[in-house]
């Protein structure tokens, strides 16, 4: 079988960032380190639709959101440990999916985004005007824990562990699905719909199958992340910079490639946390505007993001031997 | 009967693009769909290849109704169509490509590029398998909107123009490779305005014209029927009727 060299540096990366945070000792890198996994994996699973298949969602937020509710609904109404909503979570991005998918897949291009837009916005002005779910102010997790489940670690390494892991088993499953029948599928019918169609895809089949793993995984990272936080409100839910986020992070690293959308969030999370720590509170969203900066030099420069790049740097190599 | 059509009638607006136009094929056989520009022939293409639905008439394909069925399912019974301008998987190499045509019979991996191996060799792109789709010239993207409809191992294959924009000496290579895949007893329905090429390759030929079959028989027949010269050339002499 042949390896890529990419996928080996990747697998490099990867070892790093497991070993890395541990050996640093250093709380503050450790903090940011479970973020960026954490993006990572939000940013992984946005890509399963959104690069893989093509179908560019700006509105991811609205499983973000549904799963981090999920979370501390069940602590909140329920009493239980914020971790045992995440399956309630993701059985509402299938839902959701379902709902979403049906009537958008038949728009194509921007009309397909712009649709995302719309229904996430939604979702946000609904939580916000939503009583029982805490309206503008939020939810809160448990102040402190009443026991292991709670997953309330004064340590981010914890969190950090199970962030990886869960990334590893997404990274696992899109690996999986990129090798068969499905990633041909997604990827063929990303460029071009009737000409896949007429090959035998049943194109909108593989887009919702594409949806239900991209949503599920979207959702589970929203419940960590309120595990994580310990609380949630409308704009850090449902916002459309969560949305931002996955779009650019996959878009930066590479979308439609296994490691794009990590490589991706060890760039801009940590650039996101450095600035806010060095312009402090009047600084939030400073970020963001390294943000813009760096989709306007991917659109003119790498439209394929790093992973492009990458591949051009190994192929003058190989052309060079 | 492998395909029959019957009474198709496609409207867009006002326009009947295609009125009442009926084809019926036997397995095996070679068939030219010709007509000038404008004729409906491809809207009658895209109404067999399940790209647009008849607003009347109907469709049979081995024993099967189909008029409503879309591609997808076309193709799964045996029906493979290529576009007049071809469509490139971006990002994908050539034998990715195929292998998205192969997934449809074979569901493992190595089974669907083994199939896919085997139809590059059969047209010629071999040497060009690990390349990027998109770097294929218009002869390449041409024999790979092929090669990717017969990893699909269909029994019917419907082309839309795949000798259009190529050189004469193209042609010829293309000719041959259409020919080597009736060989293979795969049936053919060949859309061209160029008379030449239908000549060379077909025993039947349907001629449309303004959204109508207008005459149907043997290359040389069609070609010294008078109304298939009006057709192509426009009225000569016979104003009594204008």
């Amino acid at each position: 079988m042949r390896i890529a060299p990419g996928s080996l540096a990747a697998a490099a990366i990867l070892l790093l960032l497991a070993v890395a945070p541990v050996a640093t000792g250093n709380p503050f890198y450790q903090h940011i380190a479970a973020l960026v996994v954490l993006a990572a994996i939000s940013a992984s699973a946005w890509n399963v639709i959104g690069g893989y298949a093509g179908q560019v969602s700006f509105g991811h937020a609205v499983y973000f959101g549904t799963g981090a509710y999920a979370s501390l609904l069940t602590f909140d109404k329920l009493g239980l440990p914020p971790i045992a909503g995440a399956p309630l979570g993701v059985l509402a991005s299938f839902v959701l999916s379902v709902v979403i998918g049906l009537p958008s897949f038949r728009l194509r291009g921007h009309y397909f985004s712009m649709a995302t837009i719309a229904v996430a916005a939604l979702a946000q002005v609904l939580v916000t005007n939503w009583g029982f779910v805490g309206g503008a102010i939020g939810l809160m997790g448990p102040a402190s824990p009443r026991s292991i489940a709670d997953l309330l670690f004064r340590s981010a390494l914890p969190y950090y562990a199970i962030f990886l892991g869960v990334l590893a088993v997404l990274l696992a499953c899109t690996w999986l699905m990129q090798r068969g029948r499905t990633g041909f599928y997604l990827r063929a019918l990303g460029s071009g719909e009737q000409a896949a169609a007429s090959l035998g895809v049943p194109v909108r089949r593989y887009k919702l199958y594409a949806l239900l793993l991209s949503g599920a995984f979207t959702s589970l990272a929203g419940s960590l992340y309120a595990v994580f936080v310990g609380f949630i409100d409308p704009d850090s839910g449902f916002g459309i910079l969560i949305s931002v986020n996955m779009v650019v992070m996959s878009a930066l690293g590479g979308a439609g490639t296994l490691f794009g959308p990590l490589v991706g969030a060890i760039i801009l999370v940590p650039l996101e946390e450095i600035t806010n720590a060095w312009f402090g509170g009047s600084g939030t969203g400073t970020a963001y505007v390294a943000y813009g900066i760096v989709i306007m030099i991917i659109a003119r420069f790498a439209p394929g993001g790093l992973a492009q790049l990458w591949q051009l740097f190994a192929w003058r190599r190989r052309r060079a031997a | 009967m492998l395909l029959e059509a019957q009474g198709i009638v496609k409207t867009f607006g006002q326009l009947r693009a295609v009125d009442q136009a009926r084809l019926a094929l036997e397995q095996y056989e070679l068939i030219g769909l010709i007509g000038p520009n404008g004729a409906g022939k491809s809207t009658f293409f895209n109404c067999l290849a399940g790209n647009a639905t008849p607003d009347e008439g109907r469709i049979r394909f081995r024993d099967t109704d189909i008029t409503g069925l879309p591609p997808h399912d076309r193709a799964r019974l045996g029906l493979a169509r290529t576009f007049q301008v071809p469509i490139v998987f971006e990002g994908m190499t050539v034998r990715e490509t195929v292998m998205v045509g192969a997934f449809l019979r074979h569901s493992h991996r190595a089974a669907a590029a083994a199939k896919a191996d085997e139809m590059l060799e059969f047209t010629g792109l071999t040497a060009q398998a690990n390349v990027k789709a998109a770097s294929l010239g218009t002869p390449g993207r041409k024999r790979l909107e092929i090669a990717r409809a017969l990893a699909t191992e269909p029994t019917l294959l419907l082309l839309d123009e795949a000798l259009a924009g190529l050189t004469s000496a193209e042609v010829e290579v293309a000719i041959d490779l259409l020919r080597r895949i009736h060989q293979r007893g795969i049936t053919l329905i060949v859309v061209e305005h160029i008379m030449e090429v239908i000549h060379r390759l077909t025993q039947r030929v349907i001629v449309f014209h303004q959204g109508r079959v207008i005459a149907e028989g043997t290359p040389a027949e069609v070609t010294a029927d008078p109304d298939v010269i009006e057709a192509y050339l426009g009225r000569r002499g016979h104003r009594r009727h204008g």
